[in-house]
């Protein structure tokens, strides 16, 4: 009956699953409190508008309507305008004008949801249009019309200016470079679209004076920090930390979209301040889509310089970065443009110069992460579109150009041209597996003979390099907190425990992983094991969830506390078994003797004992917190290869064949992990062949709606073959890397590059996402090769 | 949205200006047409209800005529709002008499729609919009000859 102990790496059913698939979740829709009353938002039609007038008093008449809320009365309380993660402002509630389409306008408090609803179409608001900018080119025109005039002193739509890499260096690589390629990629306006849309229920206990928010945030710690401040700083006056409690309960998804601060929150929460009543918030589906923080927004200008040989030796991006009416993007403080500067990729680049240029536009704020670390999707993107694009201008393989400038395995740690310390990679191996998994060179001779013939067929490849794991305290924080990330651990009596973490799970499995660490490294079964997340008063602080950080920063964390246990763990051991500490060695998951493997104790008999028995002087009890301060980002990467077929009837692009190679470093567990990349390749395809949020030149969404913004379906998935190579990351305490955006990341150049590849004879050397049949359709009918 | 259009209509020239210049009889030709507020002979306030795709919504609109010059030019400005959509538009006309009984009508239209109306229904736009346009012109036909014809015989 010997249990086995051996947890790590193995496919652990999901701890949490039993409760999803039989609909036992508990998500902010379904907390429910006693007395709580409904919010709904009046949203701006106009994408740039003075408010004349706002009239409430049909609206008001109504019988349940409580309140309607307008940015006049929060400015009362200094509560109109909130600070974004990323130092800018943007409003709550707009006082005389409004910036983007679906703006909130004013809100509604109702008994019931629907009557709230009903009172939203109720309320009269006056605007005056204002000429809208929604071109990020054209918001930096002189005669541009101001998106923020607030800011006083800046007096143009340019946010801010960020460079990276040596210019100097870069311009004379490019002066003396024998090959110099260049495209302008557009990586659209993408939406999460989680399948829970954000929400909150806030209530404010009036007698004790705490406030009690559940939210649907990546980040209850951080949120908590926030709301204290933005009270500090408001008329309500400061609401102090130890008496605000975010509970984060079960997500329908995450993505980055629930890390920002929406202004939905803070209404709600000032009305439950107010009114001394639960409020809650529930957005519907089209204010999610349409009002929500986007993804991307990146026009680059991506240039590469190498030799005829093919040796790449430097690369130089532009970049406009269109954040929408205000910055806020969920970036590390010191990184306006995230960590796009890890664009030289996989590659031994010489040098390289990188510069992004903030602008504002009248488009909802963002931009967030989503399901990548910080614009490594459109790091990404460029440097793998920009390498087959030189393969093509050289007339080479796109596999054999990359395995000659990959950075040698032997060159690791690696240090990139932008500064950037990569912790370990085996890039070829990546590669030749997915090229043998794929059967590469028979593909190419198909290829061959189908374009012979007028079949189209491409063959994209993406290798790529992750950069995640935010993030060492010297370089990352937000808002001026260090991005570190903690686990607190409980060893009870008889031998079980429960671990409270300081990231939040969004169906990334945790409540399995994070056990089976604990299990791994204490011994205990994984049954055992209870894992905590997401309330603030009872987990310990740290950052939340996003950017692939959890497991290799939290992850490390929970290594190390259960560490830290084990060496108090020891000395209760030595003492049980009567023997110096010195001569007590842990040896599969029990500590014995040195030489006398008949004398051991496990870890719940040394629980037991920390408890009933432990020896005099020191204290009872079994427990460690941790905070772990990571060295350094880890690295993961992957070698992605697509077939695709064109239907020449048309245009739509068929995913033949998919192989993705990942190596995340060490694997937990590696069902999850797998699903993490079925589910990532999937959202990395939407965007690469449907979704992109576009606006006319009113500032109208054109894709508000599923209808028009078109997200996956089984549908149009194809099957995706997944293979690992494992190169663990030589500072982290379990060798693990972090893999939930890899696929995110990876996909969409690979599919792009498939196109590209299947028309490349026809001279196109470019296809911005999302490449739609039409796109394609358009490049064959200029060709003369439709078919009917 | 820019529209401009040209319509032969067979009544005198004078019909075609009173028509255009009764709110009511104009406001019974638009289709989707509910109520409206008189604030005065060249300001009023129609309720219209407006179906596109999924989506229908009731504007209140306020329009002023401008710029009349009896009995052959007129212009319109206005604006509108439902919930969560919002209607911007300007026109003109010109009207011509090509004989006795014969009158042309050359008009010019900007529209700008924003928000639900827009975003959701925005390829469905243009053309729900002609299609309103030509059955306002075949209500107006059907109007002014029932107000004509009293008058023949």
């Amino acid at each position: 009956m010997a249990t086995d102990l051996h947890a790590f790496g193995k496919s652990v059913k999901r701890r949490e699953d039993p409760r999803f698939i039989r609909g036992k979740g508990t998500y902010i829709d379904d907390i429910k409190l006693p007395g709580m009353i409904y919010m709904d938002i009046v949203r701006s039609p106009y994408a740039h508008a003075k408010i004349l007038k706002i009239d409430a008093s049909k609206a008001l008449a109504l019988p349940g309507v409580l309140a309607v809320i307008t940015g006049k009365d929060l400015d009362a309380y200094k509560l109109a305008w909130m600070p974004t993660l990323m130092s800018d402002t943007q409003m709550v509630l707009p006082i005389d004008r409004v910036v983007y389409q679906s703006q909130e306008v004013a809100a509604v408090i109702a008994t019931e949801r629907y009557i709230a609803a009903d009172a939203v179409a109720l309320v009269e608001v006056e605007y005056e249009p204002l000429p809208p900018v929604v071109d990020p080119y054209k918001a930096l025109e002189p005669d541009a019309p101001l998106v923020r005039p607030d800011h006083a002193d800046k007096k143009t739509n340019h946010i801010w200016h960020w460079e990276s890499g040596d210019k100097a260096r870069t311009d004379q690589l490019f002066n003396e470079a024998e090959v110099v390629v260049k495209e302008h990629m557009y990586l659209p306006r993408i939406h999460v679209s989680s399948i829970e849309t954000c929400g909150c229920v806030a209530s404010f206990d009036k007698v004790n004076g705490k406030l009690t928010v559940w939210m649907t945030t990546q980040a209850p710690h951080a949120i908590r920090t926030v709301f204290s401040l933005v009270t500090a700083a408001s008329a309500v006056g400061q609401i102090p930390e130890h008496k605000i409690r975010i509970i984060s309960p079960d997500i329908g998804g995450g993505f980055g979209g629930k890390v920002p601060v929406y202004p939905g929150y803070v209404i709600a929460t000032a009305a439950s301040v107010l009114t001394g009543l639960p409020v809650k918030w529930i957005e519907d589906r089209s204010e999610n889509l349409q009002a929500d923080s986007f993804a991307r927004d990146y026009h680059m200008d991506v240039e590469l310089a190498g030799k005829r040989d093919g040796t790449i030796t430097a690369m130089r991006v532009k970049t406009l970065a269109d954040h929408g009416s205000a910055d806020a993007a969920a970036n590390p403080s010191k990184f306006p443009a995230g960590l796009f500067n890890v664009c030289t990729g996989s590659y031994q680049i010489q040098a390289a110069h990188i510069e992004v240029d903030g602008v504002y536009t009248n488009k909802p704020p963002g931009g967030v992460a989503y399901r990548c670390s910080f614009r490594v999707t459109e790091a990404v993107h460029a440097i793998e579109r920009i390498v087959d694009r030189m393969a093509q201008e050289l007339k080479m393989d796109p596999a054999e150009l990359r395995l000659k400038n990959f950075i040698p395995p032997d060159k690791f740690p690696y240090k990139s041209a932008t500064g950037w310390e990569y912790d370990s990679g085996n890039y070829p191996a990546a590669l030749k597996l997915a090229m043998e998994k794929i059967g590469y060179a028979d593909l190419r001779k198909e290829q061959a003979e189908k374009r012979a013939r007028g079949e189209l067929m491409g063959i994209g490849i993406s290798t790529f390099t992750e950069i995640v794991g935010a993030g060492p305290s010297h370089t990352f924080d937000i808002l001026g907190i260090k991005m570190f990330d903690s686990a607190e651990i409980r060893v009870h009596p008889t031998g079980s425990a429960i671990v409270r973490i300081g990231v939040q799970t969004q169906g990334q499995g945790h409540e399995t992983t994070f056990a089976q660490i604990v299990a791994e490294e204490l011994g205990l079964p994984v049954d055992n094991i209870t894992v905590e997340h997401g309330d603030t008063d009872t987990a310990p602080y740290g950052l939340g969830t996003y950017a692939s950080r959890s497991t290799p920063t939290a992850g490390a964390a929970t290594a190390m506390a259960a560490r830290k246990i084990r060496e108090k763990a020891k000395l209760i051991a030595a003492h049980l078994l009567e023997a110096s500490p010195d001569d007590i060695e842990w040896v599969d998951y029990k500590f014995q003797v040195k030489g006398a493997p008949g004398r051991s104790k496990t870890m719940a008999d040394v629980a037991f004992a920390a408890y009933t028995n432990h020896p005099q002087g020191m204290e009872a009890g079994l427990e460690a917190v941790d905070y772990y301060d990571p060295p350094n980002l880890t690295f993961p990467f992957g070698a992605y290869i697509c077939v695709v077929d064109i239907d020449r009837g048309t245009g739509a692009v068929k995913i033949r064949r998919f192989v993705a190679v990942d190596d995340c470093g060490n694997i937990i567990n590696p069902m999850i992990v797998d699903g993490q990349i079925h589910g990532g390749l999937t959202m990395g395809m939407a965007p690469a062949l449907l979704e992109g949020i576009f606006y006319d030149e009113n500032g109208n969404i054109q894709q508000g709606t599923f209808m028009d913004y078109l997200l996956p379906t089984s549908m149009e998935t194809p099957a995706w073959e997944t293979d690992k190579t494992c190169t663990p990351s030589p500072h982290h305490p379990l060798g693990a890397k972090g893999v939930g955006e890899s696929a995110t990341v990876g996909a969409p150049p690979a599919i792009a590059n498939a196109v590209v590849d299947a028309l490349s004879h026809l001279g196109v050397t470019h296809l911005d996402i999302p490449i739609t049949p039409w796109k394609v359709y358009e490049i064959l009918q200029a060709h003369g090769l439709t078919e009917v | 949205m820019h529209f401009t259009g040209q319509e032969t209509i067979n009544v005198p020239m004078q019909a075609v200006w009173d028509f255009f210049m009764d709110p009511h009889r104009v406001a019974e030709c638009a289709p989707g047409f509910q109520s409206m507020e008189v604030l005065a002979p060249d300001h009023f306030k129609p309720k219209v209800g407006v179906g596109i795709g999924a989506i229908k919504a009731t504007f209140t609109l306020d329009v002023m005529l401008e710029n009349l010059r009896a009995p052959d030019h007129a212009e319109v400005k206005g604006h509108g709002v439902a919930a969560g959509s919002a209607v911007d538009f300007n026109g003109r006309m010109d009207l011509t008499s090509e004989s006795e009984h014969v009158t042309r009508m050359d008009w010019v239209a900007d529209v700008n729609v924003s928000g639900g109306i827009a975003s959701v229904g925005g390829r469905l736009l243009e053309s729900t919009a002609r299609k309103l346009t030509a059955k306002f012109f075949a209500n107006m036909r059907e109007n002014l000859q029932k107000h004509s014809s009293p008058a023949k015989e």
